[in-house]
């Protein structure tokens, strides 16, 4: 009689897994999202999965879903680190069988992904990594509907400096893909406008910046530009304004964003925070069009508090993205994918989503969505840059 | 001079602080002959303490602080008592042990306060315009003086009292001390909670500086272990001249070669001691 018994067991356990196995391959389509939900940067994790959140209501709910499923997002932590990223992504690909992977927030992380991509045939579309070289590796399967550094550097920092008249220009810069790209492209600039500047590198978990601040401070500059992400970027505000550069001798430009937003910001700068400017990609104030108004309306709705971390919608537009190109590819197939992306023609928050398609450098697969910089004013975001958008005047002491 | 002036001050300012926190994990290798992996996080521990009882709790900054560091060595005597009294003799066992529970206590406090930063407010605030020179913080110079009173302090406790005494002698012949009367079970434990609170002073004095999350452990743990093997396994006096040597050659290394290296600096010492004094600088087992 045993044996019936392990026939019997084992015909419902293949029963439950075939029901399992079945439910997952045929009632949604999956979605992966790469992003540090730890490390120094884990709250554009929790910015993510609010985006996520968001998108989800909007694809699943308005738009019925795609292709008939409901789009199931699987978020992997990549802790800030490429070789977390590296792993998770490849774990994506052929554990969780997601068909286009979306997020990114670290430059080293995203570049430790792009090989695999590429291996796996498996649509990438970052949103929040900026280092020039992801798209500048011109691969097929990789896509970035966001900022990347020459965008920024070229559209944003540049026509800031020389529109507002700065003279003398400090850059400080992370030991990463990112900081010391977006670096070398502020030095190039630089030179280029003749502006007279001066370079210090630091280490990205460096909490002490007493060394760097010095340096600065002999040089004397009107404007130090802070290419620091994570919290670190806290501490370089508020130590410069313990050693009476900031802003008493010079106004800072922090040149990553969020960090500037995020909640413990103010705990963290104190006082030392009133004045500081930011680049950011939303404000309140500033509806780039009917969708970036309608998301934010959505966020405060559903999260009761107004939208600050424009990661956010950063990970909400490529989610829209990757779903609009499903759809009109018909299939989950990577290549009918790949192809309906380079087709892509789509209104998302930041503007219309349309990629590069020239290859040979870093606009291939490339959209550059408008950038805005921000200032810090008695605890108020003020937006002074573009000229054309701003909602106050810029204020140097 | 100016500029060499102000990376030694900041120099020593972290060179305190790492032999602080050092000192802990030496107290306890020299008498417990147990390598705490978990020193970094008993470090975050009260920082987070610090800051939970200053501002959830509304109580003032310095008894936050003290709150913290005594919770913490409580914290230490029950750690010692339940997960490493069955293991003393077993070197393996206290590292896997300990090894462990950093992990847990990391994934613990990312559980509970989340992957943010948490700073409890500074004891003072503004900067002093020291030498007539540049500007150094307040926070940091209230930091670098309390942490010399801290060790001073525990070079009293155990160059001059009866705990001092009973302490090294069962750091040089355990046995010995309890033929006389000393009894090591107990030593065992307040050292080893004696060490744990000297890793919640450095919390808490250097989180209203640099705050705390779940992962800057690894950091305070690493830098805790090359102070320690840089000044000889053990050895006290080791540790305060290690600590210092470290952060002197990492801000003077930061300073006149690159800033974006400093961590560098301090391996590379350390390997240039290992290589010409395996023992570190100040010998082993010297309490």
């Amino acid at each position: 009689m045993m044996w019936r018994k392990v026939l019997s067991v084992s015909l419902v356990l293949g029963l439950c897994l075939f029901g399992f196995a079945g439910a997952g391959s045929t009632e949604t389509i999956k979605i992966g999202v790469v992003g540090p939900r730890t490390g120094p940067a884990a709250a554009t994790g929790a910015a993510f999965e609010e985006g996520i959140a968001l998108a989800l209501d909007v694809i699943n709910g308005e738009q019925g879903g795609i292709l008939g499923k409901k789009m199931e997002v699987v978020f992997e932590d990549t802790g800030g680190t490429p070789e977390k990223a590296a792993s998770g992504f490849e774990k994506l690909i052929t554990s969780d069988k997601v068909v286009v992977t979306v997020g990114e927030s670290h430059s080293s992380c995203a570049l430790a992904e792009v090989p695999i991509a590429d291996r796996y045939k498996h649509p990438l579309i970052i949103a929040e990594a900026w280092a020039d070289d992801i798209t500048a590796k011109n691969s097929r399967y990789v896509f970035r509907a966001g900022p990347c550094n020459s965008g920024v550097v070229k559209d944003n920092l540049l026509g800031f400096i020389k529109d507002y008249g700065f003279k003398r220009v400090a850059i400080v810069a992370e030991n990463t893909d990112w900081g010391l790209g977006i670096k070398k492209l502020a030095e190039d600039g630089l030179t280029a406008m003749g502006v007279t500047f001066m370079t210090v590198e630091t280490e990205r978990q460096s909490q002490d910046h007493y060394t760097e601040l010095n340096k600065i401070s002999a040089f004397e500059p009107d404007l130090v530009l802070a290419f620091i992400y994570g919290f670190g970027v806290h501490y370089f505000i508020a130590q410069a304004n313990e050693t009476g550069l900031f802003p008493q001798k010079a106004l800072i430009l922090e040149g990553a964003g969020p960090p500037s937003l995020w909640p413990e910001f103010w705990q963290n700068v104190g006082d030392a925070g009133n004045l500081e400017l930011f680049l950011s990609r939303m404000h309140s104030k500033v509806d780039f069009n009917p969708v970036s108004k309608k998301y934010r309306e959505a966020y405060t709705k559903k999260f009761g508090k107004e939208p600050t971390d424009y990661k956010s919608r950063s990970i909400y537009d490529v989610l829209l993205v990757a779903a609009d190109a499903i759809r009109r590819a018909g299939s989950t197939d990577s290549e009918k994918i790949v192809d309906a992306l380079e087709k892509t023609h789509l209104e998302v928050g930041s503007g219309v989503v349309q990629f590069g398609l020239e290859k040979g450098d870093y606009r291939y697969h490339q959209w550059q969505p408008p950038m805005l910089i921000v200032q810090w004013q008695n605890k108020e975001q003020v937006v002074v840059y573009p000229m054309n958008v701003k909602t106050g005047e810029l204020k140097k002491k | 001079m100016q500029d060499f002036l102000l990376y030694t001050t900041n120099g020593l300012l972290l060179g305190v602080i790492y032999a602080l926190s050092a000192l802990g994990v030496s107290l306890i290798v020299g008498i417990m002959n147990v390598i705490n992996f978990s020193h970094g996080e008993l470090y975050v521990l009260a920082g987070y303490f610090s800051a939970l009882f200053a501002r959830g709790l509304g109580l003032p900054v310095t008894l936050a602080a003290l709150l913290a560091v005594i919770m913490v060595f409580i914290f230490g005597l029950i750690l010692e008592r339940v997960l490493l009294r069955n293991t003393y003799g077993n070197d393996m066992a206290s590292l896997i042990i300990t090894f462990v529970l950093s992990i847990v206590l990391q994934n613990a406090y990312l559980l509970i306060f989340g992957p943010y930063p948490q700073k409890p407010p500074g004891w003072v605030t503004g900067s002093t315009h020291l030498f007539g020179l540049f500007y150094y913080g307040n926070q940091r110079l209230a930091a670098l003086g309390v942490g010399a009173v801290v060790i001073a302090a525990l070079f009293v406790v155990i160059k001059k009292t009866w705990f001092g005494k009973t302490v090294r002698a069962v750091a040089q012949d355990r046995e010995m001390a309890a033929m006389l009367g000393v009894n090591p079970t107990m030593v065992n434990m307040l050292s080893f909670g004696t060490g744990c609170a000297l890793a919640a002073a450095a919390g808490v004095i250097l989180s209203p500086i640099f705050p705390v999350t779940p992962t800057v452990s690894v950091g305070v743990s690493l830098t805790a272990f090359i102070v320690v093997v840089l000044g000889g396994m053990g050895s006290l006096t080791g540790c305060v001249v290690g600590g210092l040597v470290l952060g002197l050659v990492q801000n003077l290394g930061a300073a006149y070669v690159s800033s974006g290296y400093k961590h560098f600096f301090g391996f590379f010492i350390l390997l240039l001691v290992l290589v010409v004094r395996p023992t570190g600088l100040f010998g082993q087992k010297q309490l």
